[in-house]
């Protein structure tokens, strides 16, 4: 049978997938990953697919094993999803020996429609293919025996899983694609852990595999499979982006036949944070009523049906049944998650739940455990944080608490909560659209890496004063001109301010301020240490000295609260600061741009990045590897007379570069306690300069840490008769310009010389 | 009489109580080191001016500079005249730039200094000095 069975339409059939391939938008990149992986080529042979919670693995995966079929390479696709139907251990072995072996004789058989047929293990025996026959026949046998001799559970489990491995061993490759590994724990008997047997039957396999569920669940798994060691690369599934989603919904509305607008498929997405489980969830709700989704009203009618009583309850409701069975416990925790998430942080000690919960010490941790797994609560040491970043999962939270905590009556809370999604829906957009509209400063801020820029595009009054009105050519050559200059720190982690600081969430979006924490000159030092805290100001004019106090005086709230030593503030507004305000930010050493200040920054950064990137591959550019000592500088510097003869320097120049270069040299050596005794140099030829840069490896002079080797001793060196420590001061005074670049180990000195003609 | 002394791999010559040391083409630690030795066995012998022939020299660097401060001190301290010789024009920027050329007396060449020397030992003492 042949098997491609594309429809009329010439579209491939969906085989295990619920939707047809070209419906499945957003996950390219990841589902290649994983087709590669059957190739054999890759490095690793394993793969676990960390999955936020319902963000579609299944369907991810489903889709793999499709495109796997219709590729028919040499490896069998296998894909196994556990169940909670399977009771046990055991139960979920057999299934899973039942699956290998049905996918197995529908690949040999190339018949799609046996991927999903229901067959027994005894059926399968009679269609599996002559080359299978023996190892599935011994695998078989055995398995009747050891459940005939009444073997230990963990014995048949093992027997079962063993699968793969036998058939690698006659020479059958498979690809098994697992699914739902956190519900491994559920039927874990007394003596068998299900998800750590699966996935060490798995690595032994031989074959290539693919482990896929709750991505906090899942690492654990893995560690504890291994002892620890990483034995597969990961894959995150993360959140459909706005894009995909969109997508999304505009294909699943299509498929399902219903109609819908542009302002209802953005609520849905924005609603929804992109959620596939939610997305089609709404759709098909919206199919079964025949509702048509043109209007926020409708939109948000079939939203709360689904709430409170469609699959999103029932989907919300399953997963709090698997973690408080009792349905008391299951009415307290409703209580406690609810409560908790109205505190200003969420946050509270593990013992306080326990207390709340009255619960035993086993059970309690049970639950806070598959609260974290399925991403209700975030445990975190002896903190326990509520709450979660969907907003279907409050909405749903909420209505229930209101139901069965406060016993409201179900018409006010359906009613309210109607009444509450419709008020929210401008709301929901307006924050969307904001976001959208947003600079990105945590973004920008990540970017910052000691690059040099204008002081002109940090400070608004000098760039009012000097800038403002310039033709762009004009503006680029003053900018470039400038010789004030910003050294930008380091910068190592960014995120927004409300991940340090909740509470400036109410009064700025999560993406308008941000923190980054940083190192000046990338010298990793307490001294160097330094905190930006960035915000966006709305102002339809140049935001007056009131406004701009205000925001100074949050962000050192939250430098105090968050107990931040040494911060730069930095305060971003649309057009910019009247002269009052200027003049209150340059009394507070802080920092002032407007929105085309940030636009030049950001472009300069830019630049800089490619100009660095470039410079990685640039092609007139010499290397060489010295040894220390033994006059070895030498021949760096008859190397470098060499270079820059080349470019037509000047003997007396060349001369000023060598001796620069042995000066360099001369550091690396005496300073550096250099492990390995080497010097690394690079000569760069551009068209109007040779950049001559020098690194070792090993300690930094402390000299050189707190002010990038600037030197304390400004007369001259015979005046004050000191012997020693010339060299910087010699370099500085050869070329034209110098400086020690941020490396992890060692110093990296990097010295250019301009060439003069004539 | 002249003699010409290679023991201590440095090569120098007498002229009556005038030593002229000379130079290698790069002065460093170790063949700075060297020629300041061969400077203090001088003066100890009672030499009462020493010229350095900086002819061959075609690169200096920072601690042969500081250990010709050194020479500077070990004459001054003897009373002896001291001379930098045949310095190459790059070499004088950088005594210039590190100040030694407050202390110490260039000349053209070693004849040129000859010269300056055998001036300065013909000329009377000031009283007292």
């Amino acid at each position: 049978m042949p098997p491609k069975k594309p429809d009329k339409s010439g579209r491939e059939r969906p085989i295990l997938g619920r939707i047809a391939p070209e419906e499945f938008v957003g996950r390219t990149g990841a589902l290649e990953q994983v087709l590669r992986l059957s190739s054999g080529a890759e490095h690793e042979r394993g793969l676990l697919l960390l999955a936020a919670p319902s963000s579609g693995v299944s369907e991810f995966l489903r889709q793999a094993y499709d495109e796997l079929f219709r590729q028919h390479g040499e490896t069998i696709p296998v894909y196994f999803a556990l169940s909670r139907n399977d009771k046990s251990a055991v139960g979920a072995a057999r299934h899973f020996l039942q699956t290998f072996l049905l996918h197995t004789v529908a690949y040999r058989r190339r018949d799609p429609a046996l991927s999903t047929a229901a067959l027994s293990i005894s059926d399968l025996m009679e269609m599996v293919a002559p080359g299978d026959y023996e190892w599935v026949e011994r695998l078989v046998g055995a398995m009747e025996r050891a459940h005939a001799g009444g073997q230990d559970a963990q014995a048949l489990v093992r027997l079962c899983l063993s699968a793969p491995q036998r058939a690698a061993q006659s020479g059958t490759r498979t690809f098994v694609l697992l699914d739902g590994l956190e519900l491994a724990g559920q039927l874990n008997g007394v003596e068998v852990p299900l998800e750590t047997e699966i996935a060490r039957a798995l690595m032994h396999s031989g074959g290539p595999y693919v482990l896929a569920g709750l991505r906090r669940h899942l690492l654990a798994v893995a560690h504890s499979a291994r002892n620890g060691n990483d034995f597969a690369s990961a894959l995150r599934l993360e959140r459909l982006s706005d894009e995909d989603a969109r997508a999304m919904v505009e294909r699943t509305a299509r498929r399902y036949e219903v109609t819908i607008n542009d302002q209802t498929l953005d609520l849905i997405v924005q609603q929804t944070n992109g959620n596939p489980l939610f997305i089609t969830s709404l759709l098909r709700a919206a199919r079964e009523k025949t509702i048509a989704l043109t209007s926020y009203r409708n939109c948000q009618q079939l939203y709360v049906d689904e709430l409170m009583g469609g699959r999103i309850h029932r989907h919300f409701a399953s997963i709090l049944e698997e973690i408080a069975p009792s349905a008391a416990v299951r009415r307290s925790l409703v209580r406690v998650l609810y409560e908790s998430a109205q505190n200003e942080n969420g946050r509270a000690p593990v013992e306080i739940w326990r207390k709340r919960l009255n619960l035993e010490a086993a059970e309690f941790q049970s639950i806070v455990q598959q609260l974290h797994v399925h991403e209700l609560a975030s445990l975190n040491a002896n903190f326990i944080e509520a709450g979660s970043d969907s907003l279907v999962w409050s909405d749903y939270l909420r209505a229930r608490y209101r139901l069965e905590v406060a016993g409201e009556s179900r018409a006010l809370v359906v009613a309210e909560t109607l009444s509450d999604t419709l008020k929210r829906a401008p709301q929901t957009m307006a924050r969307h659209y904001r976001r959208e509209a947003a600079l990105g400063l945590r973004e920008l801020l990540e970017r910052f890496n000691c690059q040099r820029m204008p002081a002109s595009l940090f400070h608004y009054d000098r760039f009012s004063r000097t800038h403002k009105g310039l033709e762009m050519d004009e503006l680029t050559a003053a900018l470039d001109a400038e010789t004030d200059l910003v050294r930008l720190p380091q910068v190592v982690h960014a995120a927004s301010c409300a991940a340090f600081y909740p509470a400036i969430q109410q009064v700025c979006d999560e993406e308008r301020c941000a923190v980054a924490h940083g190192f000046d000159a990338g010298q990793y030092s307490d001294a160097s240490e330094v905190v930006w805290l960035a915000a966006e100001i709305e102002s339809k004019l140049e935001t007056g000295r009131g406004l701009a106090e205000i925001w100074c005086d949050r962000l050192m709230q939250v430098a105090r609260v968050c107990g931040f030593h040494r911060v730069r503030l930095w305060l971003v507004a649309p057009e910019g600061f009247t002269a009052e305000a200027s003049d209150l930010l340059n009394e507070r050493e802080a920092y002032g741009s407007s929105h085309r200040q940030l636009e030049l920054l950001t472009e300069r950064i830019s630049a800089a990045s490619a100009a660095m990137a470039r410079q990685e591959v640039a092609p007139d550019e010499f290397e060489m590897v010295i040894p220390m000592g033994d006059d070895t500088e030498l021949i760096a510097a008859h190397t470098v007379e060499q270079i820059a003869r080349r470019i037509s320097f000047q003997p007396e120049a060349i001369n000023q570069i060598k001796t620069a270069l042995i000066e360099a040299c001369i550091n690396a050596t005496e300073h550096s306690l250099s492990p390995d005794r080497k010097i690394y140099q690079r000569f760069r030829v551009e068209s109007d300069r040779l950049v001559v840069t020098v690194s070792s490896r090993g300690v930094v002079p402390p000299s050189l840490n707190s002010q990038n080797g600037e030197s304390h001793n400004n007369g001259e060196a015979a005046e004050s008769r000191e012997r020693r420590g010339w060299g910087l001061k010699l370099i500085r005074s050869l070329m034209d310009e110098v400086e020690f670049e941020r490396v992890d180990d060692g110093t990296r000195l990097r010295m250019t010389k301009y060439l003069r003609k004539g | 009489m002249a003699e010409l002394a290679t023991g201590s791999q440095v090569r120098s010559r007498s002229v009556g109580d005038l030593a002229v040391i000379y130079a290698g083409d790069y002065l460093n630690k170790l063949s700075g080191e060297r020629i300041e030795r061969e400077c203090r066995r001088q003066l100890e012998m009672g030499c009462r001016a020493l010229i350095i022939n900086f002819r061959e020299t075609e690169l200096v660097n920072s601690i042969g500079v500081s250990i010709l401060l050194g020479v500077i001190d070990a004459a001054e301290s003897t009373g002896a005249q001291l001379i930098f010789a045949a310095v190459n024009h790059q070499t004088v920027q950088l005594f210039e730039m590190l100040g030694l050329t407050r202390h110490v007396a260039l000349a053209t060449d070693e004849e040129e200094a000859l010269n300056t020397l055998t001036e300065f030992a013909a000329t009377p003492k000031a009283a007292g000095h």
